[in-house]
């Protein structure tokens, strides 16, 4: 299994010098499974460049987390979409008001968009992604829904022995003390648990959480508890704050460290997301 | 297990309010009770638990007028499980100690995705404000 950032940013894109070296792309993972299959992990603007990569004659998995703007606004940009060639499944979290489609066609639609969902070239499908496990290539994949604000999903990705987990944005401390919550009530832990790599928000830190409460998403101490809790083998901090220029992300990487191995984590085994960064994942690295 | 998302923000939600409330699985488990649940109960949930209905029954009541005990099947939260429509009741409950207090409740369902997830009671003792 390999995993390719393309957009580790959250919220709106942050392009600039001050963000050059982690990357202003919002949230795009790609995920290739060791029989080829390419999973990508929601459509922020990061999916652009991933497209251009792409070959086009072949059936593509975007599984969406849910339909905040900077995790679809790549779709629209995404080349592969233009070519009739391409079979493009798009997974994602049901709601009661309207069905995926018609949701993503609010934003892929007149007057925002010069074109409409129904006439986009490739092959597209819309599937409300299942409660329960199921297949993509040889991997299995569990859905489940998340603290974040408006239904969200995380994702478990598990290909023989390996998993991946995706919690893109995810405040599973909201109204509650990680530290002590019994396992079953927290938000996304069992799709976490054990992972060899978690993916998880991290976009404040402590100090600016404070006036973030509720917003959905996480700061730097409740993502190491989470993880920690989690047992997970390796984490990646992501969905960075677009406030966040490069030299603040670099210290917060050190309070990252210090914070993981103050919880007993190998000082090896905690990273912050960098665009285009790989990873590559056997069970020998794990 | 790992909890329906709906319960745990339930769950998160009723340990930051000083309303009493308890939270129910869609089973009828007592799946959680807050702090001013347990003041009035006398226990705090950390000290009893998850328990089922008969145990609750058994411990807590709730109860008639002439104390004797109400069957679960007789209990209008049943109904709130079982039919999904809300519930408002006066009973009177039993604390750790023994001694009776009439109380007010309030069942409503938490359905998510058409699912029956459980159901939030919150409740009051009658004469206080
Ligand atoms: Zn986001
Ligand atoms: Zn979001």
């Amino acid at each position: 299994m390999k995993l390719k950032f393309w957009g580790a940013r959250g919220s709106v894109p942050a392009p600039g010098p001050e963000t050059n070296r982690y990357g202003g792309n919002t949230s795009c993972v790609q995920l290739t499974l060791d029989d080829g299959t390419d999973i990508v992990l929601d459509a922020g603007t990061g999916i652009r460049n991933l497209g251009l990569t792409m070959q086009h004659d072949c059936t593509l998995q975007i599984l969406l987390t849910h339909l905040h703007l900077d995790h679809i606004q790549g779709l629209m940009f995404f080349e592969p979409a233009f070519d009739p060639k391409t079979e493009l499944n798009i997974w994602g979290p049901e709601a009661p008001e309207a069905s995926l489609e018609d949701r993503i066609a609010r934003y892929i639609s007149s007057p925002l968009t010069p074109i409409e969902v129904r006439e986009l070239p490739c092959e597209l499908s819309f599937k409300d992604s299942p409660t329960t496990e199921w297949e993509i290539g040889s991997a299995r994949v569990q859905a489940a829904a998340v603290t974040h604000r408006g239904p969200t999903l995380g994702y478990r990705i598990t290909e023989g022995d390996l998993s991946v987990c995706y919690l893109p944005d995810h405040e599973p401390a909201l109204g509650a003390s990680l530290v002590d919550l019994p396992e079953e009530w927290i938000s996304g832990f069992e799709l976490a648990q054990g992972a060899d790599v978690l993916i998880h928000d991290c976009q404040y830190s402590d100090e600016e959480y404070a006036s973030h409460i509720g917003w959905g998403h996480s700061r730097l101490t409740d993502t190491l508890t989470f993880a920690h809790r989690a047992g997970v083998k390796r984490l990646v901090l992501f969905h960075h704050d677009p406030l966040h220029s490069d030299d603040f992300l670099d210290a917060f990487m050190g309070a990252a460290v210090e914070g993981w191995t103050a919880l007993g984590g190998a000082p090896d085994r905690v990273e912050l997301a960098v665009e285009r960064r790989c990873i590559e994942l056997s069970a020998a690295t794990a | 297990m790992q909890r329906p998302l709906e319960l745990i923000l339930a769950r998160n939600l009723l340990s930051s309010l000083s309303t009493p409330a308890f939270l129910v699985d869609r089973d009828g488990l007592i799946a959680f009770f807050n702090e001013a649940a347990g003041a009035l109960l006398g226990k705090r949930y950390e000290e009893v638990g998850s328990m089922s209905a008969a145990e609750w029954g058994e411990t807590f009541g709730p109860l008639t007028a002439d104390g004797e005990r109400i069957p679960f099947e007789d209990l209008p939260l049943t109904n709130v499980l079982r039919r999904g429509k809300s519930a408002h009741a006066r009973l009177h409950i039993r604390n750790a100690t023994g001694d009776s207090h009439e109380i007010e409740a309030s069942a409503l369902p938490i359905v998510a995705a058409e699912i029956p997830r459980g159901a939030i009671v919150f409740f009051w003792p009658v004469g206080e404000e």
